[in-house]
């Protein structure tokens, strides 16, 4: 009797075990732009799991503040769609949010900023209720925005219209607008708050931008297609992806320098990177697939097959955004 | 199977583009057009297999088969609308036309804090099902057709452009795209518009064209082939649409001819203008037996276009 009910709490309890290790498996959410849905992905397996419709063009995602959601917007249906940022579940659907195509919350929390590719806007809301504050006429097709560390300005790229607009918060209203090399697109603010990083997507380098006196400081060159960037997490590297010339590089903010080039092929687009940096996730744009990289040998782990010109990228467990 | 033929297709977009269009595009400084040309070339390369298909299937049924014989020289411009059209210059030409008009509008409405109504907001289920929604938008855009398609032979200035579309004697599954620019300005107009008003995507309207347009290419084929009793009222065949192309009857009336449908003919019974009969007539305009010339190669047939349309302005036809 005793060796039964033994047997009986193992297996339950082995039970218990596995039915967590499913619950708590870890999900890759990417967003198939080109087909409306969403792939969530085994991140341990490196295995699509079931793709989900989401919305029309979900373009980019991030968390919110508190990180209990992620926001995927969806350029349009003119929604943000909020999800369990750990399992992928659709757990809420904002509507009325025009042409949201990157979208980001001030540090402070105050604004949550839009930026309408399409419709040549930078919409403001409120970033506690999203309720609208105001929509500004901008240059042609706003892509990224990045922000200072004291929530005063907004700064947003104009991709057609070579600019970098910088957006008073407290005002919204355009502060000024200077002049970048062709087709930027992602930007990032340095952790001193002093440059702007800027991606010249037209052409092979990186902007180094005094975004206060609006002074080119230097052009870091990366390779064609210079796109987007993200943090490795130890405040100091940074990736950014090479959509025409398939790598990424790690530039060194304290140097403004490139300190290594990865191969990636298929049109990198967004990133996402492992906690503990051994592994990096990178959307492929023109090959339908996710690349992963191994950060130690730079070799390609592999390549999932994902939905239709997949975009943003995230995962819970990712490295620091600093 | 299927997922077979989307993978291997989307390996074979993912390496022409790559190799092919964006080294090009990024040279001539053009890299801010990567996503649109990205789709562009999938539109050029669907169309490229379409045309191949379609020559093989239907042209091979056309060779065996033949309803009449044909016009080799008419056929020949037929192609030409058709390759025209179908690799995607043509769509090319009205999406760089037609869009900063339609984002140029809808800027406009957001501006006034009008965001514009989609089907998805009456029925959110269709957020949930891509090909629930992609059958409604079928069904609402061809709806849309049908009447667009009446106007273009109601109205007069219209009619002038549409003619030449029927003005092909010899119709063959190539005449389907034998239509005058300024014909497919407004028809593309009238369709971006509505796709706007009830929130189809411009990648899902590519989808929508490119399925539907099979069904336009057999519709036209020089064959004598009906669905029968009643398929021919689920999917407008070539009998069907024949008879819309009639010489005397295909064109004339109280509703300026008969049988509009383009996929399902349940329009033309629903509104009355249905022509069921089983038969296979001469096409073209009436006019023409009376020696009236709509051109002979693509310039002609676009030239006399604009000179018709001129004529139905001025108020002389």
């Amino acid at each position: 009797m005793n060796f039964l009910r033994k047997a009986v709490v193992a297996s339950l309890s082995a039970a218990w075990l596995f039915a967590g290790a499913i619950v708590h498996a870890e999900v890759v959410i990417v967003l198939n732009s080109g087909e409306g849905s969403i792939s969530l992905i085994d991140k341990a397996k490196m295995e699509e799991i079931k793709r989900v419709p989401i919305g029309k063009e979900p373009h980019h995602l991030m968390a919110t503040p508190d990180d209990k959601f992620l926001i995927v917007a969806n350029a349009a249906s003119n929604d943000l769609v909020l999800l369990d940022p750990v399992t992928g579940d659709i757990k809420k659907r904002i509507d009325k949010i025009s042409d949201p195509y990157q979208v980001g919350f001030s540090p402070d929390r105050k604004w949550f900023v839009s930026v309408s590719n399409r419709l040549d806007r930078v919409d403001i809301y409120n970033g506690a209720d999203f309720s609208l504050v105001k929509r500004i006429p901008t240059a042609k097709v706003p892509s990224h925005v990045a922000f200072d560390a004291k929530s005063t300005m907004a700064l947003v790229t104009m991709q057609d219209s070579d600019e970098l607009v910088g957006i008073d918060l407290a005002t919204q209203s355009v502060k000024w607008r200077m002049k970048t090399g062709k087709m930027p697109a992602g930007v990032w603010m340095t952790p001193d708050d002093k440059y702007a990083l800027v991606g010249m997507t037209g052409e092979d380098y990186v902007e180094v931008i005094d975004w206060r006196t609006q002074k080119l400081v230097k052009k870091i060159v990366t390779g064609k297609g210079a796109h987007n960037f993200l943090a490795m997490g130890d405040g100091r590297r940074i990736l950014v992806t090479n959509r025409v010339s398939n790598t990424v590089n790690i530039i060194d903010q304290t140097t403004l320098t490139v300190v290594d080039t990865i191969p990636v092929p298929g049109g990198p687009d967004c990133m996402e990177l492992t906690r503990d940096g051994k592994q990096l996730w990178v959307t492929s744009r023109w090959i339908k697939k996710v690349t992963v990289v191994d950060m130690d040998s730079k070799k390609i782990i592999k390549q999932i097959p994902v939905g239709k010109s997949p975009h943003g990228i995230y995962f819970a467990s990712h490295a620091a955004r600093k | 199977m299927f997922e077979w033929i989307a993978n291997l297709f989307a390996e074979l977009h993912g390496h022409v583009f790559q190799t092919a269009v964006l080294p090009l595009l990024h040279a001539a400084g053009y890299g801010g057009y990567a996503e649109l040309a990205f789709d562009a070339t999938e539109v050029f390369l669907i169309g490229a297999i379409e045309i191949t298909l379609l020559a093989i299937v239907l042209g091979a049924l056309e060779r065996n088969f033949p309803l009449e014989q044909q016009d080799e020289e008419e056929k020949r411009v037929d192609v030409i609308y058709t390759l025209l059209q179908r690799l995607g210059f043509v769509p090319l030409l009205m999406f760089a036309l037609l869009t900063p008009l339609i984002d140029g509008f809808d800027g406009w409405l957001r501006m006034h804090d009008v965001i514009p109504w989609k089907l998805e907001d009456a029925l959110p289920a269709l957020n949930a099902s891509p090909w629930l929604s992609f059958a409604v938008y079928v069904v609402v855009l061809d709806f849309v057709a049908y009447w667009l398609h009446r106007w273009q032979h109601r109205v007069t200035f219209w009619w002038s452009l549409h003619a030449l579309h029927h003005s092909q004697r010899s119709m063959s599954f190539w005449s389907d795209d034998r239509n005058h620019l300024l014909d497919d300005v407004l028809m593309d107009g009238a369709f971006a518009l509505v796709a706007l008003l009830i929130g189809v995507p411009p990648a899902q309207f590519v989808t929508i064209v490119v399925a539907t347009r099979v069904v336009e290419s057999l519709s036209h084929a020089n064959l004598r082939l009906s669905f029968g009793r009643i398929g021919e009222y689920l999917l407008v065949s070539p009998r069907f649409h024949r008879v819309h192309h009639a010489i005397g009857f295909g064109h004339e009336g109280r509703a300026r001819g008969c049988n509009f449908a383009v996929l399902f003919p349940a329009w033309d019974v629903l509104f009355g203008t249905a022509n069921m009969d089983p038969v296979y007539p001469k096409t073209g305009i009436r006019d023409q037996l009376e020696g009236k010339e709509y051109g002979r190669g693509f310039w002609q047939q676009q030239w006399l276009g604009l000179v018709r349309l001129g004529s139905s302005l001025a108020g002389r036809n």
